[in-house]
């Protein structure tokens, strides 16, 4: 090859590699068919194309499921719950309030701590060692140690630190009165549900209504933001009592005493507000804790004022002679004849426990005389004295809002026999409760008025209107039988031990053999007494009952009235009412210089 | 333009770490807000134990008890007490006189 064309070719290679450029290199050209590629292509679209689906799917299509898991990671449903309302009295003081008692309870599989921690943690809950090793081998997963424990034993065991060990906060009841008020205020069970008294009365307004929030809740555990809509709790209302928790206190104390001297089964005191209707104490014994309710027993829990019915007996002589008054049947001093102590009708024979010769009506009463009642009673038709009874409240169910109120007895008139019309005279035949006879004896107390009663009072409200209610008498019949029933606790009376230190006071004993069955048992009494003060103005009507007294005294008038007496005297002094009988004075104020100061 | 842009362009970014701050913040107070408004309710239930605590210390029965007991008293009396008469009383709870 000569030297030019060594030249040529030179150029010419170097000509032909700058010719070329990557694309069309005929070296790099791809063997491949050009359809590789294109089906290359397709596949990254179809690519594409899914991802673009599988996202439409996502956030369109399928979006609120996803939302909604999404938020179950994240998000934390709270229950928000409702604190139980308390139970107040008439000056706000505390019958009945929640208080936290959080619930101890252990995983044993994962629970540590040396022996001494153990010991620690079994005094803390108030059992042995070997009781806790014992709950702790129940379930390796989950044992109770105690339900309900004190704020401070949680604390202690909280700071004890031992692994394994958790609590739930729980509430529990209060009742700081204890069972002086536990058939007024009842009791809630372990689920704060109310079972008694105005704990069931008021259920639903003391309970409230839980409520929840959804919230967003961080790594850490804490809360940082609200989602969606929370409903906020509504609070337990707190219910007001009419209740006097002083004089509920002393009318329990009372009856306690004077069933235990009487060596008696049972006794009730009801104390009414003669003016307002309100109910101040209504006490009954044998009381129980509420708080501890271990070995309760069904007498224990009756609260006998208002679900034991008896026959009223002579408590309802007043409104015969009341009721032959206002009609101008008779006045307070028309005689009755009434020896000698027992009178025949119909075959039967009714007889005075102490026969007396003539008596007036204010006699009658004062006496207690069984003719006497009916000589008057069998003046009325059968339907008149229906009529007055019932619209005293007889047979009629008291409006209270109270668990277990009972109505009592009061036939259909059509239905009486005169000797019925006759016993029912003295009260025999018809059956009430304690509380039916106190309220009756507003009729008295109110001038001739039945107010309506009440257990309840709104907090914070000022003194209480008087009540007004359903005329029965006339303001002088209902003066006239208060004058009466002032006689009956005078000298000459059927219970002088009914008399109270500066305060005049009126009222009806009743004495009845127990009904046992059809018949009458013979041994067992109920004696009671129904009496207000100050007898001219009265501000209070007190009920009294004692149930099978047998230390030997049974007559309402020893019995009852010394109860009677003394629920008045604390009750008249805590109202600050002043005494309208003179008393002598034990203190003496002497006009005496001062000494003069110095300067 | 393009000096438009970039500039634009810092805004927004300081906007977005502004916006993260922000966020960030207002967790951590909702957070703090959270706690105190729980620490609220505690003190309230402890307010509301320590008060019927107060409650059952101070109830009729205890007071009586103490008052009889220890410091030898006993309850008053109408004989022993001296009813006074506001000079604007409403109207006398009882009737006749009776002061002693």
């Amino acid at each position: 090859m000569s030297a030019n064309a060594k030249k040529a070719a030179k150029a010419r290679a170097a000509a032909s590699v700058k010719s070329f450029n990557y694309s069309t290199s005929p070296l790099l050209a791809a063997p491949t068919p050009p359809w590789r590629s294109k089906l290359l292509v397709a596949l990254v679209g179809l690519g594409f194309l899914l991802l673009l689906g599988r996202a439409v799917y996502v956030q369109i299509i399928d979006a609120p499921f996803f939302l909604k898991q999404g938020e179950i990671r994240y998000g934390h449903t709270i229950e928000l719950p409702a604190s139980r309302g308390r139970i107040v009295d008439r000056n706000g003081l505390i019958l009945a309030a929640s208080v936290p008692a959080p619930s101890i309870w252990a995983i044993p599989k994962d629970l540590d701590g040396d022996a001494r921690s153990r010991a620690r943690l079994a005094t803390l809950l108030d059992m042995t060692s070997a009781a806790l090793e014992t709950r702790l081998a129940d379930n390796p997963n989950f044992v109770w140690l105690r339900r309900q424990v004190d704020e401070g034993v949680a604390k202690a065991v909280r700071d004890l630190g031992v692994k394994g060990i958790h609590e739930v906060r729980e509430y529990k009841r209060k009742y700081p009165e204890g069972e002086a008020a536990a058939h007024v205020v009842g009791f809630t069970n372990v689920e704060d549900r109310g079972q008694e008294g105005i704990e069931l009365a008021f259920q639903k307004e003391l309970a409230g209504q839980g409520g929840t929030r959804r919230v967003i809740k961080d790594r850490l555990g804490r809360v940082i933001e609200d989602v969606g809509d929370s409903v906020a709790p509504v609070e337990g209302q707190d219910i007001g009592l009419a209740v006097d928790s002083k004089v509920q206190f002393f009318a329990y104390q009372r009856i306690r005493d004077a069933v235990a001297a009487n060596k008696a089964k049972a006794g009730s005191v009801v104390v009414l507000d003669a003016q307002t209707g309100e109910v101040l104490a209504l006490a009954n014994f044998p009381s129980y804790s509420p708080s501890d309710r271990k070995n309760l027993t069904g007498a224990q829990l009756r609260n006998r004022a208002l679900t034991d019915t008896f026959e009223p007996g002579s408590t309802m002589k007043p409104f015969v002679a009341a009721w032959a008054l206002e009609t101008g049947r008779v006045t307070p001093t028309t005689v009755i004849q009434t020896a000698p102590g027992k009178m025949t009708l119909t075959g039967s024979t009714i007889t005075d426990s102490h026969p007396h010769g003539n008596l007036t009506v204010t006699e009658v009463i004062q006496k207690s005389s069984n003719v006497g009642a009916v000589r008057m009673a069998m003046t009325f038709t059968p339907r008149e004295m229906w009529e007055l009874y019932s619209s005293v409240g007889f047979g009629q169910k008291p409006q209270l809002g109270f668990p277990g109120v009972v109505t009592g007895r009061l036939r259909p008139y059509k239905t009486w026999r005169p000797i019925e019309q006759a016993t029912m005279s003295y009260g025999y035949g018809l059956s009430a409760s304690l509380f039916q006879i106190a309220h009756a004896y507003t009729v008295f107390a109110h001038d001739g008025e039945l107010i309506p009663v009440t257990l309840t009072r709104p907090i914070g409200g000022g003194a209480a209107p008087l009540a007004s209610g359903i005329r029965v008498l006339s303001p002088k019949t209902a003066a006239t039988v208060r004058g009466m029933l002032h006689l009956v606790t005078l000298p000459g009376g059927t219970a002088p031990k009914a008399q109270v230190l500066g305060y005049s006071v009126g009222g009806k004993s009743g004495t009845a053999y127990k009904q046992e069955g059809a018949s009458y048992a013979t041994k067992k009494y109920r004696a009671w007494f129904v009496g207000m003060a100050p007898i001219q103005h009265p501000r209070i009507i007190v009920a009294v009952m004692v149930d099978e007294p047998s230390a030997g005294k049974y007559f309402g008038g020893d019995v009852a009235a010394p109860v009677f007496s003394e629920v008045v005297q604390q009750t008249l002094r805590m109202m600050g009412v002043q005494p309208d009988l003179d008393v002598k004075p034990q203190i003496v104020s002497r006009e005496m210089p001062a000494e003069e100061e110095s300067f | 333009m393009t000096r438009l842009n970039v500039l634009l362009l810092l805004a927004l970014l300081a906007s977005s770490l502004y916006l993260v701050r922000v966020s960030y913040e207002s967790r951590r107070l909702f957070a703090e807000l959270d706690k105190a408004q729980n620490e609220e309710r505690a003190l309230d239930t402890d307010s509301e134990r320590l008060k019927t605590e107060l409650r059952s210390q101070a109830t009729p029965l205890r007071v009586e008890r103490t008052a009889r007991e220890r410091l030898a008293m006993r309850a008053a009396t109408p004989a022993v007490t001296q009813y006074v008469e506001l000079p604007a009383a409403a109207v006398p709870a009882s009737g006749s006189g009776g002061r002693p």
